[in-house]
């Protein structure tokens, strides 16, 4: 009894061992073998056979993309967008989610409110390029930083919404009504005592935001041309799309584009599936 | 009131672009009325229906398959995983491709499918599995195949975390009870946890299916649309009609047309969705 009980265990462990070193490895090799491209000279990616492991490892490749070709201004320009993004963003989910969860507003406002937001998620995005390429062009913002931050807010509002809703519900309505009491105007109360208690679920949303707007694509690669203000990513698709693919340079772009992104994450961990799934899914 | 201002500006900025959509729809480049005919073209035009079925192809390869790996994965590391540590490892692990541009992930695929460089080919001819270069992204089938793999790729690991933190939420004692019973791992899969992770698919289908729909980024970067019209899914289509052939009216008509049949999708499928609504 008790051998065939720790045979099961024993084969369950093996089955699970096995399980978990496939999957790392159908996700660290190709990871793997995008650094490992990066860190190649020129000259190595022209020998005869191709190299698993790179022979002498070089960041020519990293100083080439951002330098020589001068993706620090993509770079750049995709920090400013992101920045002005959450920022925009985060003022208005905060307008829109301050009354329907702080204020008496009819519940059935509150509602379409939320499922409005929801079904701007459902939008498909190159449905509403189309136009927003001819608005761009009338108000003569075209590769223009602003274009973008202007949709990024649009499409990344629905997100705020849910998750600051999420936040600003579990902070109890007394402590405000006491600062209320003690002569507050609802501005003081808000700045002095809601706004600091929702810290760190604002910080949170923020994160995400930035990672959403950070990886966006389609909407960059139709509504800038020029350095002025085209982000990081279209950098990075003019080098795959070339005639010539330049191996190395095209695998350090994308680890440019992907280290942001992975730093934010440490930090915003806790959120990110609470995002993701407009908050129907709390870590603890 | 404070909420009007905030809303009111809100909502007509993001109803002015269907308004314009509309009225480019029904309007030639020069401005002028032209009724419908942007419709007819659009449906008349067989470039759109190998869109709406390379879409389907997709959806249909990449849905089932993130749904039953990330099922499948979320029980393994739930039933077998005991430790806190490697719980929470494999946690940031999994959310990290979840934040990743698909850009860059687009890159990565083209670092293991493109011919010549492409790792995988390099690596099935050393462990001899081929004799001859597979050229993954130039055959239809094939190319479609590796587009649909890096979306399971990149979008497994959320299935997984959902279903995973929907697994915590069962109660221990109905496992324990069950294990008393006698219940296999099968039947507490099939009787126990199933029940709690039922409102869950339906958010998984939502969420992915909003963004199967939209998948631009990668397909862009690795086929472009290729071979052929394979693996042009239906944005893709549409940047193609409005950026590359400049025909902006059928690209509206077409615009329109996404947008009233994703709404009415949208319609049937939120109704049914577990989020609270108070």
């Amino acid at each position: 009894m008790s051998r065939r009980f720790t045979l099961a265990i024993f084969l369950r462990t093996t089955l699970a061992a096995v399980a978990l070193g496939a999957v790392g490895l159908v996700y660290g090799f190709p990871l793997y073998w995008l650094f490992v491209t990066s860190l190649k000279s020129k000259a190595e990616l022209f020998a005869s056979s191709v190299h698993l492991v790179p022979h002498n490892p070089t960041f020519a490749a990293y100083s080439s993309v951002l330098i020589e070709r001068g993706f620090w201004v993509l770079l750049k320009n995709s920090v400013i967008v992101c920045f002005s993004t959450v920022v925009v963003t985060l003022v208005l989910g905060l307008l829109i989610t301050y009354p329907i969860t702080r204020l008496p507003v009819p519940p059935r406002l509150r509602v379409n409110i939320l499922i409005w937001a929801l079904s701007l998620r459902f939008l498909p995005p190159i449905a509403v390029v189309i136009p927003y390429f001819a608005i761009v062009r009338t108000l003569q913002i075209y590769d223009q930083p602003i274009a973008l931050i202007g949709i990024y807010s649009l499409f990344n509002l629905p997100f705020a919404i849910w998750m600051l809703k999420g936040f600003l519900e579990e902070i109890p309505l007394e402590l405000e009504d006491a600062a209320l009491v003690d002569g507050a105007s609802r501005w003081i109360a808000f700045w002095r005592v809601l706004l600091p208690l929702a810290a760190p679920g604002v910080m949170a949303a923020g994160i995400i935001v930035f990672t959403f707007a950070w990886s966006e694509f389609l909407f960059a690669l139709i509504l800038t041309a020029t350095p002025n203000s085209q982000t990081f990513p279209v950098g990075v698709q003019g080098l795959v799309t070339q005639f010539e693919i330049i191996w190395n340079d095209m695998a350090a772009s994308g680890v440019i584009a992907m280290a942001l992104p992975l730093v934010l994450m440490v930090i915003g961990r806790k959120y990110i599936v609470a995002g993701l799934t407009f908050g129907v899914i709390r870590e603890k | 009131m404070l909420l009007l201002p905030a809303l009111g500006a809100v909502f007509v900025i993001v109803t002015i672009p269907f308004v314009l959509v509309a009225i480019q729809s029904i309007s030639a480049d020069d401005g002028t009325l032209v009724g419908l005919r942007n419709y007819s073209r659009a449906i008349a035009n067989p470039l759109l229906y190998e869109a709406i079925r390379a879409t389907g192809v997709y959806s249909l390869i990449v849905l089932p398959i993130e749904i039953l790996f990330g099922l499948g994965f979320a029980l393994l590391v739930h039933r077998t995983v005991r430790p806190q540590g490697l719980r929470a490892a494999i946690y940031i692990l999994a959310i990290l491709p979840l934040v990743v541009p698909p850009v860059a992930i687009g890159v990565v695929a083209r670092l293991v499918y493109a011919p010549s460089y492409g790792v995988l080919n390099v690596i099935l001819e050393r462990t001899g599995f081929i004799h001859q270069e597979v050229n993954w992204l130039g055959d239809p089938n094939l190319a479609m195949l590796a587009v649909a793999s890096v979306d399971i790729w990149q979008w497994t690991p959320f299935v997984y975390l959902v279903l995973f933190s929907g697994l915590q939420t069962v109660p221990k004692e109905s496992v324990e009870a069950a294990q008393l019973d006698g219940a296999d791992w099968w039947a507490q899969f099939r009787y126990i946890d199933l029940f709690y992770l039922r409102p869950l698919f339906l958010l998984i289908i939502f969420f992915r299916l909003a963004d199967v729909l939209r998948v631009f980024d990668h397909v862009f970067i690795l086929t472009g649309g290729g071979p052929g019209t394979t693996t042009q899914l239906l944005s893709l289509y549409l940047y193609r009609v409005e950026f590359k052939y400049f025909d902006s009216g059928q690209a509206a008509a077409l615009a329109v047309l996404v947008l009233v049949s994703f709404s009415i999708l949208y319609r049937l499928i939120s109704r049914a969705l577990p989020l609270e609504r108070t």
